[in-house]
């Protein structure tokens, strides 16, 4: 069992299993490669490539598209002769107005606010260590993302725009607004940056921004 | 008297280490804990993260009861979250209420097949699926010896990958009240179903959150 370690070795060069705790070698894993745990053959983690740039790019991206996303229309209802124009903040506020606070309140945190603070955590992070110096502490930055990214719901909020519209799609004329298309970019860029940034590459990151 | 507890509390933890056999080769039968934010691996006896400051455990204290009572609530709630009207569309003055199942029916009624589908495996078979699984997760763990350790696994892998899935149901309504509000024509308003199923979303995220998957790989048969 030669990927047995020993107890002396390095700690940044130890892993155990985060199903069922094997403890593993961090082999010198070369960009583009993955860890694969040897009892329970369940995929650690993969290191990609030029992560940081990347990370940071996308990032920026993902900022822009949500800033389009809350600043044009999301989607506009006609029938009869009335019509009605949303954006994506008042699928929340319209709840708060209902008395429905903590739906409002989930809503507004699941789809806009905890996707936002965990891009801009990722951003102040992944920015202090390719500019080598330190806006915040990075360990509290790691300790905020590991916490938000369970919560972070953008991906299910598109689906359930698009079963909505499907339930109203015959009773109405529907428009979709530049929103939409905004929050989809978003929500893509926002899957690609949890791929490539995942926990390891993260607090790796938190490492070399603390050696300094 | 402050000191007593906490020489309980560390004779506790003492049994439990020494009663608790790891398998070989897993970091706990080495007394190296995986830090449960950050990932790294370090002996127990640092109490504390060295790289980020969370608490160190070799297996999460208590899993399977704060599991259990998670999926308790969440059961709780998920009965009037599928008995009382999740949103009330009026049409024309006409109050029609209606409930998850009844949305499903009408869809059903109207020949979308298709979509009364999605709706019923999203909201009512999903949900319902995650609490037996988390349910079957803790009895197996506690009362069998021996146990399918891959499938457990996978099981609770999926378990953990469509938790936030079934918020689809509550983002729906939340779009639908925002943008029908036609008044006089047609107007939609959430029900209290809409809080008792995020409600049931939530409370087993966390218990799926709550249970340690290394429990079942510590079986040694």
């Amino acid at each position: 069992m030669n990927w047995l370690v020993d107890y002396q070795l390095d700690r940044n060069r130890r892993v155990a299993c985060h199903e069922c705790d094997a403890l593993l070698v961090f082999p010198a894993l070369k960009e583009g490669q993955s860890l694969v745990c040897s009892r329970c053959k369940q995929r650690q983690f993969s290191l990609r490539k030029n992560a940081l740039n990347t990370t940071i790019s996308y990032s920026i991206c993902a900022f822009v598209a949500l800033m389009l996303a809350v600043s044009f229309p999301f989607l506009s209802f006609s029938a009869s002769g009335q019509a009605r124009t949303i954006n994506l903040l008042q699928a929340s506020s319209e709840m708060f107005e209902q008395g429905f606070y903590a739906i409002g309140a989930l809503v507004f945190l699941f789809i806009l606010m905890l996707p936002a603070l965990y891009l801009g955590c990722l951003l102040l992070l992944t920015l202090s260590v390719s500019a080598k110096t330190n806006l915040m502490s990075p360990v509290f930055l790691g300790r905020v993302m590991s916490f938000i990214l369970p919560w972070a719901m953008a991906e299910v909020f598109i689906v359930g725009t698009l079963v909505a519209l499907i339930k109203i799609v015959e009773l109405a004329d529907i428009v979709i607004g530049t929103s939409f298309w905004a929050f989809i970019c978003f929500v893509v860029l926002f899957t690609l940056i949890c791929n490539i940034a995942n926990k390891h590459q993260i607090w790796q990151w938190v490492d070399r921004a603390n050696q300094r | 008297m402050q000191t007593n507890d906490s020489q309980i509390q560390n004779n506790v933890n003492a049994e439990q280490n020494t009663a608790v056999e790891y398998p070989r080769d897993t970091a706990a039968a080495r007394g190296l804990a995986n830090c449960h934010v950050c990932g790294l691996v370090t002996p127990v006896e640092h109490e504390r993260c060295p790289r980020c400051n969370s608490k160190l455990h070799l297996r999460s204290p208590y899993s399977i009861q704060r599991t259990l009572a998670l999926v308790i609530t969440a059961m709780l709630f998920y009965i009037p979250a599928n008995t009382l009207p999740i949103m009330t569309t009026t049409l024309l003055g006409k109050d029609d209420p209606s409930t998850i199942l009844s949305g499903v029916i009408t869809f059903f009624e109207h020949g979308s097949y298709f979509v009364a589908f999605v709706i019923f495996a999203a909201s009512v078979m999903i949900p319902l699926a995650k609490m037996m699984i988390i349910l079957w997760l803790c009895y197996t763990v506690t009362k069998r010896e021996k146990v399918g350790k891959h499938e457990l696994s996978r099981l609770y892998r999926i378990t953990e990958f469509i938790g936030k899935w079934s918020m689809i149901d509550v983002f729906v309504v939340a779009i639908l009240v925002a943008l029908v509000q036609v008044s006089g024509l047609m107007t939609i308003e959430p029900g209290a179903a809409a809080q008792a199923f995020a409600g049931v979303v939530v409370l087993t995220m966390l218990a799926a959150q709550q249970f340690d998957i290394r429990l079942i790989w510590d079986k040694q048969k």
